[in-house]
């Protein structure tokens, strides 16, 4: 299934993917059956985490905030958060060394959430991203692990620099080898998540092999029939968790729907591609938000334009294509297309504030994050990356705060060690990711 | 003393008792169990009895019977007077006797009662490791899918592949599904059928990957180095004094392992009459080449790498080089005229560029300054051209006669002609900005950052492949789209990232997405190719091939996408016919019609009603087929439901006194057969002979069964049968060892030593050596870490490396006795185990049976650098106590004999106290023997019988996937008589095995008359 992962066994490569042409599927997430049905709904909230990226960096003349809470200053690009300046935090001066020093674009892009070293040529090798590790920790708790999607088409070939352009297309990288395909298509994704196309297969596979265990049940003798008796009551048990699984579901989304009918009211996107970036992106984020209400899946990432992006912006009445824009990026074409994508952020981050789950809302229980792969598109610069996080986390994250590591030590300026910091929240307690060993001091 | 062991009867739980006599049963109750209540009770009774053995507990001779392997024991134990133990006093000779007397004419009257009962052998699913294995046959790719699966348990006999033991889970049962998927993951499909990749097939990236690299191994396959071909080109020459007067061309080249069709292109130019210029000083080298009396074959080879160098030379200096059709306002990078330039290239490497020539009256070169590297979308070929010039501007075999100029430059044509520029080219940069990063571009096209992929191999086609590897190279390149669909996506990269530089939006700019067409529409297409043509045309001073260029670039992705099109949608019903032989082969048998229809139309459902694509409704059709009982089980059940064409004996229903029995089928004798040698599914040959029927045919069974065990698969027996037999199995696991203690014990070593008997087995078998072997050969088999481990000289290549061993006597080795594996496994960490080893010769090799022990036993200390005495000091101390003696002095001494090796194996004439080691032993009956060599010639001398009946049993166990019983007796007395007479080869065990009526029927065990009447109903 392009564009999400399924649950499964703790070997991150046993994850099984399939890809078809033009049309995609979810595979199911049977092992993880056993935990759902066994076990109560639990009291606390699930935790979620989404990313959002945008390529070729922002303007840096109009990206920055200040202050605390209420009386934070966001600058132009920021704006669109305005409404949610107390739930989000602004963090500048963070980078990932190993994409520094070795050639521009998908050399600066390919383990922006793993921090590990790339490889060039014919073999790609990357590091698992920050998203698929929270997704195979927390993964078992949802249909699906995680959904990957996009709205830029990847590619596939090599840059100047002999890196290949899939460090380019991908974020989330589910072995070393392999990054996670994207779901280009809202409505397979769709598909994937509310169609519950894994278990109804897993269903249509389990019935036809029930009834050729009671076909062959007939024809043998009474001790091999204990041993296929065996076999039935296994495959009758794994089918009743699929089942009782289904009626979990659907009873959740009844409870989502009476919670809040904005979800509710999300009818299956027509097939094929939106034709307009706007109404590709939102639809993006709808389907996002409502995965995580619905708990389809806690994990999300979105690419909304990726590194060497070649997308149009005509409604924002910018002529170039968005990376030839942003070889000009203190443009104000090029401030346009950032805001537009920061405002895509804002949509989603609204949208799950918008949507009612205890006391708080989904964002409370959420950690969204939006960042770039570079600082200046038109110098490359990656020593500093553009970086916004929405949603306390279920307490756990304090919000309202601007938070500068541009001059504290080498040591302290890692993206990794907000990875590790924000796996902590999830319970997933690693000593070392990427390049780092330490917590993000202060977050 | 002898011991009489026939142990390994374990279960005769299925053998009623019904038949016994009353003249036993009254002996029984008369003489027997008086006997027993007096003398055996005493220690064998009560909440604890000695050995877990309660002998007070049979009361009725039907209990006797049920559980007779016990009483067998009995026997031998009476028999050597061995029980009851000192100091009780042993009973009246006479007395014993009649005991003994009675077990024996039990036996012999439960012997008859099971005369000719092929015995129960339940449904069972396959073991992990034969699912392991039959994937591996399935799919022809080894995924080791159940690494995660949990550990089958044994039976009784210590194997892990009968029903009695193969249990089924909620658990594993999702394990199945899980490892199916990821099985149907490796899928491949292709244009003539599915195939099985090495790894899933999930990204874009990894399509490529998997097709890239089958083309990159055919190109590399292929004989295209220079100096091979003048090295057959002398073999041929000097043909008559290399003994064979009478070889052709064509032989010499087959046998030289070059093409036969280039070899005559390069004999007749090395022959050319009218030779000047390269052909002239190529021909020089040639005539100076050694005779064929020098026996100096290196001068030879270095003489023939020169010429190769200097045809390379040559052709590197004169090979024509293009540069992109000129297109004011479109970049030379851009794709339509790139593409064109790649043809150009492609299509001249067998021409030699006249303008690199010079006349011996021109005056000399100038070397021309070399241009900086090419920006970015511009064209690098200038600054190649300067770079060649430079290279040339030296090379004095270019000079040629300004006379004679023509003569001199058909002659390079004609060099070229036969020698091109390259044969294929597998890496293409874009020689920007610096071409050392355009590495590993594997068969790139050289765009910018947009994917591609372009075929360069015409001279390897035209002058070095027949026409089979013509087809082959062909249908790799074909099925390379087939499966990555690298057109298509190239085209949709070019089409939003590049082809809006036709309207003059940049050279990175892409066009807006159509709004009523598919990216991939001709119509589409066509409208592009047509806006760049008019640009072409646009200008006069444009390239004039540029419009064809442009033409020709279009209306073949075009022409490739219609072509997959069609190619995709004439696959489709291949692939269900290849589906439908897929699941044949996972069922090991024909499908009946009925399930033919059944899996289409589970396909077409999943098509229909599930929306699912061609791909995704295959591969979920093969998680079906995995998760079939049929595949997952054997059955030895056709359930009559066969409806193959192929002719099948009549099934004769055999009833005996209590047992009716039937003939396998011949499938199901095929998947035992193969599970028993190979540990796997039926291979097609096999398949073959079920479908003919002929595989009943003793004849045929015996050629089938030989064939097999010369088979690699073999490998699957070795370590399974082997594994499990000797303990060995999970050693790979192992992590009892101090690896701070022994820090050359890393995971290389344990590997090592965890295949060295499997190796010794395997050549074994495939070699039909002699049973013997196992404890007396003086061989084995070593890779670098193990000969380094044992001392050995070193043995050079990496852990797969492996070599036999002669004289392995020099270094303490030789058969399985003093193997790693076995003497590490049997020591508790820091130190040796004479017990531990002692009994695992005795049970395991020789098939002692070997009571527990009893619950409290003194631990010996853990570490034997910390005791006072050695351990065989400790251990004598320990069998001065009557009731640990009456066990341990069977099994002490032959532990002692490896105390010539320490905790890990290695030799050692110290304890880890640094005590010398005494290897003197004494064995039960008195006999010494000293070490190893001692342990050896004890076994000859005293226990060969043992060793040998032990094995029979063992295979015997393993073969017939259940524990043994008595109607097994005579056919593990055949296989003791014929081993004997065959001198001990391997062999004849498993012919007289599979030709045995328990291998060849299976039990019709409750008289279920419904079985019988449809198993009749189906032939």
């Amino acid at each position: 299934m392009s564009g999400s992962t399924k649950n499964s066994a703790p070997r991150i490569s046993r994850r099984t993917v399939l890809r078809g042409a033009g049309c995609t599927v979810a595979l199911p997430w049977l092992e993880s059956l056993q935990a759902l049905a066994d076990t109560p709904a639990p009291s606390a909230f699930p935790k979620r985490f989404g990313v959002m990226f945008l390529g070729c960096g922002i303007n840096e003349d109009y990206w920055s905030a200040e202050g605390q809470g209420a009386a934070m200053k966001l600058s132009k690009t920021l704006e669109p958060l305005e409404p949610l300046k107390e739930k989000i935090n602004v963090i500048d001066g963070l980078y990932v060394k190993a994409l520094t020093n070795q050639g521009i674009h998908p050399g600066q892009t390919g383990s922006l959430l793993s921090g590990a070293h790339i490889s060039k040529g014919a073999i790609i090798h990357s590091g698992i991203s920050v998203d698929q590790m929270i997704a195979s920790h927390v993964g078992n708790d949802t249909p699906q692990a995680s959904i990957v999607l996009a709205c830029d088409l990847p590619m596939t070939g090599y840059h100047e620099t002999n890196f290949s352009m899939a460090y380019s297309s991908h974020i989330s990288w589910q072995t070393p080898d392999s990054p996670v395909p994207v779901e280009l298509y809202p409505s397979l994704a769709w598909d994937n998540l509310f169609d519950n196309r894994g278990s109804l297969l897993d269903i249509s596979i389990l019935d036809r092999v029930q009834e050729r265990v009671q076909d062959l049940t007939r024809k043998v003798s009474s001790s091999d029939k204990t041993k296929l008796d065996e076999y039935l009551t296994s495959v009758r048990d794994v089918e009743k968790r699929v089942e009782g699984m289904r009626k979990g579901k659907a009873q959740a989304e009844d409870a989502a729907k009476a919670k809040n009918t904005i979800a509710a009211t999300m009818e299956r996107p027509a097939n094929g591609l939106p034709a307009d970036l706007r109404d590709h992106a939102r639809l993006m984020c709808d389907i996002i938000a409502l995965a995580f209400q619905t708990n389809k899946t806690n994990v999300a990432s979105l690419i909304i334009s990726r590194d060497l992006s070649a997308m149009y912006y005509p409604f924002l009445d910018v002529k170039e294509g968005h990376h030839a824009a942003s070889h000009n990026n203190n443009s104000d074409g090029y401030e346009r297309i950032s805001r537009f994508h920061v405002s895509q952020f804002a949509y989603l981050a609204s949208k799950l504030d918008n949507m009612k789950e205890g006391d708080g809302t989904v964002l409370d229980h959420t950690c969204l994050m939006f960042l770039s792969n570079m600082w200046i598109g038109r110098k490359h610069d990656n020593f500093r990356l553009p970086l916004v996080l929405a949603g306390g986390l279920g307490g756990t994250l304090e919000t309202g705060r601007t938070l500068n590591y541009l001059n504290a030590s080498e040591d302290n300026r890692k993206m990794c060690s907000l990875y590790l910091s924000l796996m902590d929240r999830f319970g997933l307690k690693l000593e070392q990711f990427g390049d780092s060993a330490t917590r993000l001091e202060n977050l | 003393m002898r011991f009489r062991v026939l142990s390994l009867i374990a279960a005769l739980a299925a053998v009623p008792a019904s038949g016994a006599t009353p003249a036993l049963n009254r002996q029984f109750q008369q003489t027997v169990r008086p006997f027993v209540t007096k003398y055996c009770i005493g220690c064998h009774s009560g909440s604890t009895p000695a050995a877990q053995f309660d002998l007070k507990s049979y009361t009725t001779l039907s209990m006797v019977t049920h559980d007779f392997s016990r009483w067998m024991l009995v026997m031998d134990k009476l028999t050597a007077r061995e029980m009851p133990p000192k100091p009780v006093l042993p009973p009246p000779a006479q007395e014993s006797r009649r005991v003994i007397d009675w077990i024996q004419a039990l036996r012999t009257e439960q012997v008859e009662a099971s005369a000719g009962d092929p015995g129960q052998v339940l449904a069972r699913r396959l073991s992990n490791a034969e699912y392991n294995y039959t994937i591996r046959d399935l799919t022809g790719q080894d995924m080791e899918l159940t690494r995660e699966f949990p550990v089958d348990p044994a039976n009784p006999a210590g194997f892990d592949n009968s029903g009695e033991s193969l249990t089924m889970s909620p658990a594993l049962l999702n394990k199945y599904l899980q490892a199916a998927r990821e099985v149907a993951d490796h899928m491949v499909l292709m244009p003539e059928g599915i195939d099985f990749a090495p790894y899933p097939m999930r990204a874009d990236s990894d399509r490529e990957k998997y097709s890239i690299q089958r083309i990159i191994d055919f190109y590399h396959r292929q004989p295209t180095d220079f100096a091979d071909y003048f090295q057959a080109a002398w073999r041929f020459r000097y043909r008559a004094a290399l003994g064979k007067p009478h070889a052709t061309l064509a032989a010499v080249a087959t046998e030289s392992k070059v093409s036969p069709k280039y070899l005559p292109l390069v004999w007749q130019i090395l022959h050319d009459p009218n030779a000047v210029g390269p052909v002239l000083k190529l021909q020089k080298m040639w005539q100076e080449l050694p005779t064929s009396r020098a026996d100096q074959p290196n001068i030879l080879r270095a003489k023939c790498v020169e010429m190769r160098n200097f045809v390379e030379k040559i052709r590197a200096h004169t090979a024509m080089q293009f540069a992109a059709p000129k297109v004011r306002g479109l970049p030379p990078a851009s794709q339509p005229l790139l593409h064109w330039k790649n043809q150009m290239f492609a299509l001249h490497r067998r021409d030699s560029d006249p303008n690199d020539l010079r006349n011996d009256t021109d005056p000399p070169p100038v070397v021309p300054a070399i241009p900086n590297y090419a920006r970015l979308h511009q064209e690098a070929a200038p600054r190649w051209a300067a770079i060649s010039a430079k290279a040339r501007a030296g090379d004095t075999d270019l000079i040629v006669p300004a006379a004679q100029r023509a003569r001199y430059q058909a002659a390079f044509a004609r060099f070229a002609f036969v020698f091109p520029d390259a044969f294929y080219v597998t890496e293409r940069g874009r020689f920007f900005p610096d071409d050392s990063e355009d590495k590993g571009r594997l068969l790139s096209a050289g765009y910018h950052s947009v994917m591609g992929f372009f075929r360069d191999d015409t001279p390897l086609m035209q002058l070095i492949l027949d026409e089979k590897d013509q087809k082959e190279i062909d249908r790799l390149w074909n099925e390379f789209d087939f499966i990555a669909d690298f057109t298509a996506r190239t085209w949709e990269q070019y089409f939003f990232n590049e082809s809006g530089e036709v309207q003059g939006k940049g050279a990175e700019s892409g066009t807006p997405r159509p709004t009523d067409h598919a990216l991939t529409d001709e119509a589409v297409i066509v409208q592009l190719r047509d806006a760049y043509i008019a640009k072409a045309k646009s200008d006069p001073d444009n390239d004039p091939v540029a419009p064809e260029a442009i033409r020709v670039h279009f209306d073949g992705i075009n022409a490739t996408l219609r072509a997959l099109e069609k190619e995709r949608s004439e696959a489709e019903p291949k692939h269900l016919e290849a589906l439908l032989r897929f699941a044949a082969r996972a069922y090991r048998r024909p499908l009946t019609s009925s399930e033919r229809e059944d899996l289409l139309s589970y396909y077409h459902a999943l098509r229909t009603k599930n929306q699912l694509s061609h791909e995704d409704a295959m591969r979920t059709s093969i998680v079906s087929i995995l998760m079939s009982p049929d595949f997952l089980y054997r059955t030895d059940v056709s359930g009559g439901a066969i409806t193959s064409s192929a002719p099948h004996r009549r099934r004769v229903t055999v009833q005996t006194a209590a047992y009716r029995s039937q003939p396998l089928s011949s499938y199901e004798l095929a998947s035992r057969l193969s599970y028993f040698l190979w540990s796997s599914m039926p291979d097609d040959e096999l398949l073959k002979h079920a479908a003919a029927g002929d595989l009943q045919r003793p004849d045929v069974l015996l050629a089938q069964a030989r064939r097999m065990l010369k088979d690699p698969r073999v490998r699957g027996f070795a370590t399974e049968f082997g594994g499990n037999w000797l303990d060995f199995r999970h050693f790979e696991t192992n992590n009892t060892v101090d690896r701070q203690r022994f820090p050359s014990f890393n995971d290389q070593l344990r590997e090592a030593m965890f295949q060295e008997p499997i190796r010794f087995i395997q050549d074994l078998v495939n070699n039909d050596r002699s049973v013997l072997e196992l404890v007396y050969g003086n061989y084995t088999f070593v890779n670098p870490v193990l000969a380094q481990h044992y001392g050995m000289p070193p043995v050079q290549g990496d852990a797969n490396t492996w070599g036999r061993v002669d004289d392995a006597r020099r270094y303490g080795r030789g058969g399985l006795l003093p193997m790693a594996v076995f003497l590490t496994q049997n020591s508790p960490g820091l130190r040796t185990s004479p017990v531990k080893r002692g009994h695992w010769v005795v049970q395991k090799v020789l098939g002692e049976i070997v009571p527990p022990p009893p619950p409290v036993v003194p631990e010996l200390p853990s570490d034997e650098s910390k005791t006072d005495l050695p351990v065989r000091e400790l251990l004598a101390r320990h069998r001065d106590n009557p009731v640990c003696s009456a066990c341990h002095s069977h099994f002490d001494s032959f532990g002692l004999a490896f105390e010539g090796y320490g905790p890990v194996g290695g030799a050692r004439t110290k304890d880890l106290a640094g005590r010398p080691v005494d290897v003197s032993v004494s064995y039960p009956g008195g006999a010494q023997g000293l070490g190893i060599e001692g342990l050896r010639n004890f076994i000859r001398e005293y226990r060969q019988k043992e060793f040998v009946d032990n094995l029979c049993h063992k295979l015997v166990a393993y073969a017939l996937d259940r524990s043994l019983q008595l109607s097994d007796d005579s056919l593990i007395k055949r296989m003791e008589t014929r081993l004997l007479a065959k001198d001990y080869h391997f062999n004849s065990l498993v012919e007289t095995i599979v030709t045995s009526p328990q291998f060849l029927n299976r039990r019709i065990p409750d008289v279920d008359e419904r079985t019988v009447s449809l198993a009749r109903k189906g032939e």
